[in-house]
């Protein structure tokens, strides 16, 4: 017997679990997640959530997120997915730059996003005073919170739309190409379809990040209040246990919507065996 | 001509991949575009196809100048190295794909695909996905797929490069087959020089570019106009000759005289030649064992022994016979491919049909001069 053989003997005798390591240290970030979460949650019993959430204000929070977070979802993905096509299929001097561009909202900090938004869109600004005076006030409007959301969230749904297509075999769209479609009906019949999983994926992250977002609406819509700058006002106000009900709130819409697109949008477009 | 390519060229980036490419298909014709990887054969294909823009050139589909148009408007069936059926798709939707772009009624498409998949023998997997077919099912539904448009011209990009040996053989006949039955004008394009030769009713051999050779692959393969077209197509050995000129010329073999009569015309300008000969056309036989004298060194000294006019120097008139030194003997099953080491100091690979020689083991390599073919090497590039 070899010396190799004799070592790999007795290692195989106390063989441990191989990913032992790697889930210990995954374990310590999960608890890391679960327990603030757990221990909020905890707070629910001594809090009157329903009561909270029926007054004026919640409601109209609540409102006011599910009015603008669909929207700048709608939009992200409009504009969005045609970009992530582009970036996936074509190369074209200057890439890597449109590329950094498309990250930097993920990159600067919201509140920081929001400042930038107001320096173009602000009151005093040509765009935003010619926009207040046709009536379409560009801040603290829905409109506002929209432009905001819509800033801070799109990335997800142009960087995950774009790995969709980048995992699409270009030869499939040249081969429907050959078969007589022109660009526009090979990406809806073949593009589309096969990355429609991350587009949905990215559509659902957008959402999420869009219906929670504060920083960048604190700075250009501080009003109307959605669900997040209530929160914020409530914890001003009110303390922790003053949240909780919108806190519950926000956390049901994401996660109905989220289970929702997924299991309707996010079916296997693959035919079943 | 159904297809026409006049003067195709396509550059890189500053890398030239396609250098004047003409090529010329008859209707119905099967034409085999061969060439080593990289030689630019996927991008005539992409050319034909319209899915690139060739930086000069034509490309002519039934005599329409097509260059500028765009795939969807070409009437060319595409069949992929790798599969490129739509997994959202049945195995029947993605025949009738191409149907549903064009003007059939419902029940047209429908019966094309049926027709279609009874062509390729798989009209019993209409409604299954493709993800449950075999890899060779998978190249068949592809053939359907670019066939039920009926297109002008079919493409087929190493349709057979993916699969092992035994399907590739049998898909090899079907394709043969499926061309045959439809007549459809076809360009299969291979690096593989068994496939391409027993394919296509004419080769076109692609190098760096450049189209080298074309024409009927038997043709090519017994008098190859170049020598890269000798070592590529099927085996061949390379050995370097001198020629010297006088009032008959004597081309020095692996140190063997011989009349250059006896070979190729044309040689006598050139002081030194390339000569090839197939490791097929050459025998070995011991020289220590004379009594162990092969069969097949017979039958080829009977041969050639016949119309040889005499005057080299080797024993038998118009053979050659190198000696040197076995440093080989690989057996691949069907044959024994013996490695030699002939004084000059190059290197020859015999087939052999039964072993019985050992490494080191000196040995004759024996041709015949009609077996040899030569090509004239100028002299600035001779190594």
């Amino acid at each position: 017997m070899s010396l190799v053989d004799a070592t790999r003997s007795v290692t195989s005798s106390r063989r441990l679990p191989p990913l032992l390591v790697f889930g210990l240290l995954g374990g310590i970030l999960l608890v890391y997640f679960a327990l603030p979460f757990a221990v909020f949650l905890g707070r629910t019993g001594s809090v009157p959530v329903v009561e909270t959430l029926l007054e004026t204000a919640s409601r109209t929070a609540v409102r006011n997120s599910l009015l603008t977070a669909p929207a700048a979802t709608a939009v992200a993905t409009a504009f969005g997915v045609p970009l992530a096509y582009v970036l996936a299929r074509e190369t074209f001097p200057g890439k890597r730059l449109i590329e950094a561009l498309v990250v930097l909202p993920l990159v600067v900090p919201p509140v920081v996003g929001g400042a930038m938004l107001l320096s173009v869109v602000g009151r005093f600004t040509p765009i935003g005073a010619a926009a207040a005076r046709v009536g379409v006030p560009l801040t603290d409007s829905l409109l506002g919170v929209v432009l905001a959301q819509t800033f801070v969230a799109a990335p997800f749904v142009v960087i995950t739309a774009r790995a969709g297509f980048g995992a699409v075999d270009e030869r499939l769209e040249q081969a429907s190409r050959s078969l007589g479609y022109g660009p526009i009906a090979t990406f809806r019949r073949v593009s589309l379809p096969l990355a429609s999983r991350a587009i949905v994926a990215g559509v659902v992250l957008t959402f999420a990040r869009a219906i929670g977002e504060f920083g960048a609406t604190m700075m250009v819509a501080y009003n109307p209040r959605t669900m997040p700058t209530r929160i914020w006002v409530d914890f001003i106000s009110g303390g922790i246990d003053a949240i909780v009900p919108l806190a519950l709130a926000l956390l049901a819409v994401t996660l109905v919507v989220v289970v929702t697109v997924q299991r309707f949008a996010g079916v296997p477009t693959v035919v079943e065996r | 001509m159904t297809l026409e390519l006049d003067g195709l060229t396509h550059r890189y980036g500053s890398g030239r991949a396609l250098d004047d490419v003409s090529l010329a298909l008859d209707d119905g014709e099967l034409v085999a575009l061969l060439g080593p990887s990289g030689c630019g054969k996927t991008t005539v294909v992409q050319a034909i196809a319209g899915h690139l823009d060739p930086t000069a050139g034509r490309v002519s589909l039934r005599g329409t100048d097509v260059t500028a148009a765009p795939p969807e408007d070409r009437n060319v069936g595409l069949v992929f190295q790798r599969p490129t059926l739509y997994p959202h798709m049945t195995v029947g939707e993605n025949v009738a794909y191409g149907l549903e772009s064009g003007d059939l009624t419902t029940d047209q498409v429908s019966n094309r695909v049926d027709r279609y998949l009874e062509l390729v023998e798989l009209a019993d997997r209409r409604d299954v996905s493709p993800a449950s077919l075999s890899g060779g099912e998978t190249r068949r539904v592809e053939l359907a797929r670019a066939l039920a448009p009926e297109p002008d011209v079919l493409l087929l990009d190493e349709p057979l490069s993916a699969l092992d040996k035994g399907l590739r053989a049998r898909l090899r006949d079907e394709i043969i087959r499926i061309q045959r039955e439809t007549d459809v004008t076809t360009l299969f394009v291979t690096h593989d020089q068994e496939d391409a030769m027993s394919v296509a009713d004419r080769l076109v051999v692609l190098r760096e570019g450049e189209v080298v050779a074309a024409g009927p692959p038997r043709q090519l393969y017994n008098s190859p106009p170049t020598r890269f077209v000798a070592s590529f197509l099927g085996r061949s050995n390379e050995l370097s000759a001198r020629v010297e000129s006088g009032e008959s010329s004597i081309v020095t073999i692996g140190g063997t005289d011989l009349p250059a009569d006896a070979l190729t015309d044309g040689l006598a300008d050139a002081p030194r030649a390339a000569v090839h000969v197939r490791p097929s056309d050459l025998t070995v036989r011991s020289m220590t064992r004379s009594g162990e004298q092969s069969s097949e060194a017979e039958s080829i000294s009977d041969r050639s022994g016949a119309s040889a006019d005499g005057g080299a120097s080797n024993e038998r008139p118009g053979m050659i016979g190198m000696p040197g030194t076995v440093t080989h003997v690989r057996d691949v099953g069907r044959r024994y491919d013996v490695c030699v080491e002939v004084d000059s100091g190059e290197s020859v690979t015999v087939e052999r049909h039964r072993n019985g020689l050992r490494e080191n083991e000196r040995v004759t390599v024996t041709a015949a001069a009609s077996d040899l073919t030569a090509f004239p090497v100028p002299e600035r590039t001779a190594e």
